[in-house]
This record gives structure tokens, C-alpha cells and sequence, in this order.
């Protein structure tokens, strides 16, 4: 009877805890998102300006296949080609992380990070529910100026995936927020050895815009590189989702490939903890 | 002319403080230079790729795009060295209110704000964009370069500079009406793919009416398209270059003018 209360007692105090826990991450999801809407306009503003690259994207690409006189360049139809490169800016929504490698080293080269550290507050935690939350303030606001892109782009997409198809890009895009999200804390991390991390912080970027296939697919590359480059992570944060949407990846090969995602995004968020843990042992607080 | 020389002389000493500077960080400027370097290789292998899928785009060849590619490198240089950063500052200056001080000195407004400091590591760009381009006429047979067409390409790229710069400094000045407009650097960017691509791919295409607006009401386009047409193809109609040499006249006033009254509307944050 006894153990039995004791047990009933502790599993309550257990729910009340992470009712508490889940209220916290709540209130602070619910902040930041009320932060991201105030520059609403900006957001859109900035949005509209986007359309200009992607115009003259879309017109080089076709001046290219007009110039090859080729109907497909490496599996890839022109209106494949366009779809692709309008929906790899889906994907760099999602996985696209300004500002938190450079956050994360701002906090620790200014000791900031006591902040996490004298509360019941686990700093990737907060970090991450902090992004959720700008990142769907963004959805928000740039779903008006998307829309009409893809409104307007609508003839360069012959037909929508179909349910499996879908369901499998959706998750691939939520998998590419976290790979896209651990693997720019880990860069963070780094800010514990290095005293300045912008500098490879630009340098890894400028790397990504060309290897996770943000420029083009990556089977316009010549074999080895186009298979090496799928063995890497970054693939993840531009190049998969879009193909699935496309349907170049099928059957087995989609299941192998959100796996592999699903595998990515683990084995970064356990390295950027770990680099967190070994990291604070070195970490001294400075500042007031 | 007095006047000229003073300025350069005091644009001489502002560069050298820039550069003592630039050499206390000496790691962080190799850096810096580092991922220029690496951005002009995938710029260069991603037309690698596209060639190696085609011949031709709009009747540009592989090497006459890479002259376009380099010519085009070296004017962002020139305008990132010079003016960027110190236009990229002007939004910040305009939000805090630190910009009095600025007005209060001596000096052309303009003068100051634009070109105080200048970012040495950018000048490598400017040398490597003009290492693709001698390599690009190296590899071509077709291309051949006389007295004139140096001249007339010396001519066009300087205006090609200042046209990109009264561009820039426009969008600057609009940072008076949008206080909040920190991301000039991404405005910039993205007003600048405008240049980054040869004027023919709007041609013959639903947007050909988006390409006349931008060679004739703002002629964004012709600023790399016009020299680098002048040095490695026949230019395909004469109007173009005399266009972009009364254009930059036209928009280096215009912005003058424009930059000037939204230093009229500038509100000291204080108040």
C-alpha cells in the first residue's frame, strides 16, 4: 500500500513536472512568435525582393536547355529543372538557420551561457522551441508572396505528388529542420575552441549553397561526385525533400533516404550535445 | 581640382588607417580572401556544369561567359573594396542617430558616408576577376582584341562601376524612409542578380517586357552585359554602349540628388 502511494505520488509530481516543462516551452514558443510577427512587413518586403534571382534563375535555365537542344539533362525535364529549383527554397526555409551558430558562439565567448545554466532550462531545448516558433512566424508571413510564386510557376509542375509521395516530402522537410538545426548548433559549439566562428561559419555556408544541391540537383555533377555528395548530410537541407516532392526518389530508395535523413539528424544533435557536455568543461564564464 | 586632390589625399590616409587595421586581424582577413576564393570556384564550376551541357547560352559560348563571369567579379569587387560596407553601415547609423556627427563634419555627405572605410579583403576579387577574364581571352580563338576595344572596354567598365554604385547608393538612401533596414547587404544581393546574367536570356521569353524595363527605364543590365560584349562578341547594337555612358551620368545625379533629400528627411533618433 505503501509503495503503492509512494509510486501514485511520484508519478503525479512526474506529470505536474512536465506539465510545467511543457507550459515553459509553451510561454517561450509563444513569445518569440509574437516577436517574429511585429516585423511582419519587413518579412514581406524582403520576400517580394526575393523574386528577382528567381526569375533570372528560371530565364537561364531555360536559355540553357534551348542552347543543348535536349528535351532532359540528366533526368531532369526544363519544367523539372524550374520545380526543383523553386522547391529547394521550401526546403532552405525549413532548414536554413540564421543567426544560431553565431548566437550560440556570442553566448559563449560572453558568458552568457550562465543563463542556461542557473535555470531548469536546457539551452539546445530552448534554442530549438525558440526556432519552431520563427520559423513558422515565417511560414506565415511569406506564405502570401510564395503562393503567388507558385501560383505563377504553377505550369512548372505537371502533376502533385501522390498521397505516399506527400506524406514522405512532409516529413523529409520536417527531418531537413533538424539536420539543418543540429548541424548549425554543432558549428555553434565550436565557439568553445575557437574564439570567432563567422568566419567558418561563412565558409561552411558558401560550401553548403554548392554541395546540398541549392544551386542545382546534384546529378547534373559527373559521377563520383554526384553519389559522394549524397552520402553526406547536406543533401538533407535542400536536395532530398525537392526530389521527393519530384518523385526521383521511389520505393525502397525513399525509405532508405528518410531513414538516412532520420539517422543524420541523431547522430548531429547527439554530437551537438556531446560537444555542449565536453565544451562546458572548458567553458570559464566570462563577462558580467 | 584643389578640391579633387584633397579628397584623394584624404581618401589615401582613410584607406592606409583601414588597412593597419586590416593587418591587426591578419588571420581573419586571410579567412576572409579564403571564402572569396571558394565562392569564385563554385561560381566557376557551376557553369562548369552547365556547359558541359550545353554549348551555348543565348549565343554566349563557354569563354565568353567566363569573361562575363570574371568582368562581373571584378566590378562587385570594386564596389564591395569601396563602398559596400560603408553603405551597409548607413541603416545602423540612421537607427541609432549616430549619423549627426557624420553631417557635422566638414566633408561631402556623400563623400563620407559611402566611402570612409575601405574593405582590402575584397581587392583580391578584383585581381582574380581580371584573372578570369585574361584567361577566358587566353583560351577563346575567336576573341581578338584591338587598341580600341581595350579603350572602349576600359571606358564601359568604369561605367559599369559608378552605374552599380549610384544603384547602391539609392537603395542606401531609401534606409531614411524603412528605418529598419538592416539587410542591405541581401538587398543587394538581390537587386544585383539583375547584373549576374547576360541581358539576351530575356529575350524571346513571356519576360522580354521585365529585360526592357531593366536596360532602358533602369538600366541595371547593361552594366556588365555592355563591356563584356565590348571585349569578347560583337556588340549587338551600338546603342547600348552609348546608353550606358549617358545612363551613368544620368542615375550618378539622380542618386546624388536622391541620396541628398533623404539626408533631408533624416530625424536625429533623438527626436
Amino acid at each position: 500500500m505503501k509503495a503503492n502511494m509512494g509510486t501514485s505520488a511520484s508519478f503525479s509530481s512526474l506529470a505536474q513536472r512536465l506539465s510545467w516543462s511543457i507550459r515553459k516551452y509553451f510561454n517561450i514558443f509563444r513569445i518569440a512568435l509574437v516577436e517574429r510577427l511585429a516585423y511582419r512587413s519587413d518579412f514581406i518586403l524582403s520576400s517580394a525582393l526575393r523574386l528577382l534571382p528567381m526569375l533570372t534563375t528560371i530565364l537561364l535555365w531555360t536559355s540553357v536547355y534551348i542552347g543543348s537542344g535536349r528535351g532532359e539533362l540528366s533526368g531532369f525535364r526544363l519544367a523539372e529543372m524550374i520545380a526543383y529549383l523553386l522547391l529547394v527554397h521550401i526546403s532552405r526555409m525549413f532548414s536554413s538557420m540564421p543567426g544560431l551558430a553565431s548566437g550560440i558562439a556570442l553566448d559563449i565567448r560572453e558568458g552568457n551561457l550562465k543563463k542556461y545554466l542557473l535555470q531548469p532550462l536546457d539551452m539546445l531545448t530552448y534554442l530549438l522551441v525558440y526556432r519552431m516558433a520563427h520559423k513558422i512566424a515565417y511560414f506565415v508571413t511569406s506564405f502570401v508572396p510564395y503562393a503567388i510564386l507558385f501560383f505563377l510557376c504553377r505550369g512548372y509542375f505537371d502533376h502533385l505528388p501522390d498521397l505516399t509521395t506527400g506524406t514522405a516530402y512532409l516529413v523529409s522537410l520536417l527531418l531537413a529542420f533538424f539536420v539543418g538545426f543540429y548541424f548549425e548548433a554543432c558549428i555553434g559549439m565550436v565557439g568553445f575552441w575557437l574564439l570567432e566562428v563567422t568566419s567558418l561559419l561563412y565558409i561552411v555556408n558558401t560550401l553548403n549553397y554548392f554541395v546540398s544541391g541549392h544551386m542545382f540537383p546534384l546529378d547534373l555533377l559527373p559521377e563520383p561526385w554526384a553519389e559522394l555528395l549524397k552520402w553526406l548530410p547536406f543533401q538533407y537541407m535542400a536536395y532530398f525533400p525537392a526530389a521527393v516532392f519530384l518523385g526521383k526518389v521511389q520505393g525502397e530508395a525513399l525509405g532508405r533516404g528518410l531513414l538516412a535523413e532520420a539517422g543524420w539528424a541523431i547522430a548531429l544533435a547527439v554530437t551537438a550535445r556531446g560537444l555542449f557536455r565536453i565544451g562546458l568543461r572548458r567553458y570559464s564564464a566570462y563577462g558580467g | 581640382m584643389t578640391r579633387f586632390f584633397r579628397y584623394l589625399k584624404l581618401w589615401l590616409v582613410l584607406a592606409r588607417f583601414a588597412l593597419l587595421h586590416e593587418m591587426a586581424f591578419r588571420s581573419n582577413f586571410l579567412l576572409k580572401v579564403f571564402v572569396e576564393v571558394l565562392w569564385l570556384t563554385i561560381l566557376l564550376l557551376f557553369y562548369d556544369v552547365i556547359y558541359s551541357k550545353t554549348d551555348t547560352i543565348q549565343g554566349w559560348d563557354r569563354h565568353q561567359y567566363q569573361f562575363f563571369v570574371g568582368c562581373y567579379f571584378a566590378v562587385e569587387g570594386i564596389i564591395e573594396t569601396l563602398f559596400l560596407e560603408n553603405c551597409h553601415d548607413f541603416s545602423h547609423q540612421v537607427r541609432t542617430g549616430n549619423l549627426d556627427t557624420m553631417l557635422l563634419q566638414p566633408i561631402d555627405e556623400q563623400f563620407l558616408i559611402t566611402m570612409r572605410r575601405v574593405d582590402w579583403s575584397t581587392v583580391p576579387n578584383v585581381l582574380m576577376g581580371a584573372g578570369v577574364m585574361i584567361f577566358a581571352v587566353g583560351n577563346a580563338s575567336t576573341i581578338q582584341i584591338g587598341t580600341t576595344q581595350g579603350v572602349l572596354f576600359l571606358v564601359s567598365f568604369v561605367c559599369a562601376v559608378l552605374l552599380a554604385y549610384s544603384f547602391l547608393l539609392m537603395l542606401t538612401s531609401s534606409a531614411v524612409w524603412m528605418v529598419r533596414n538592416q539587410s542591405l547587404m541581401e538587398l543587394w544581393w538581390l537587386f544585383s542578380s539583375l547584373m549576374r546574367y547576360p541581358r539576351e536570356i530575356f529575350q524571346n521569353s513571356w519576360a522580354w517586357p521585365i529585360g526592357r524595363i531593366f536596360t532602358w527605364v533602369l538600366p541595371v543590365m547593361l552594366t556588365i552585359s555592355v563591356p563584356a560584349e565590348i571585349m569578347v562578341r560583337p556588340l549587338s547594337r551600338w546603342e547600348y554602349a552609348v546608353w550606358l555612358v549617358i545612363a551613368t551620368v544620368m542615375m550618378l545625379t539622380l542618386s546624388r540628388r536622391f541620396f541628398r533629400r533623404a539626408l533631408r528627411r533624416y530625424r536625429s533618433a533623438s527626436s
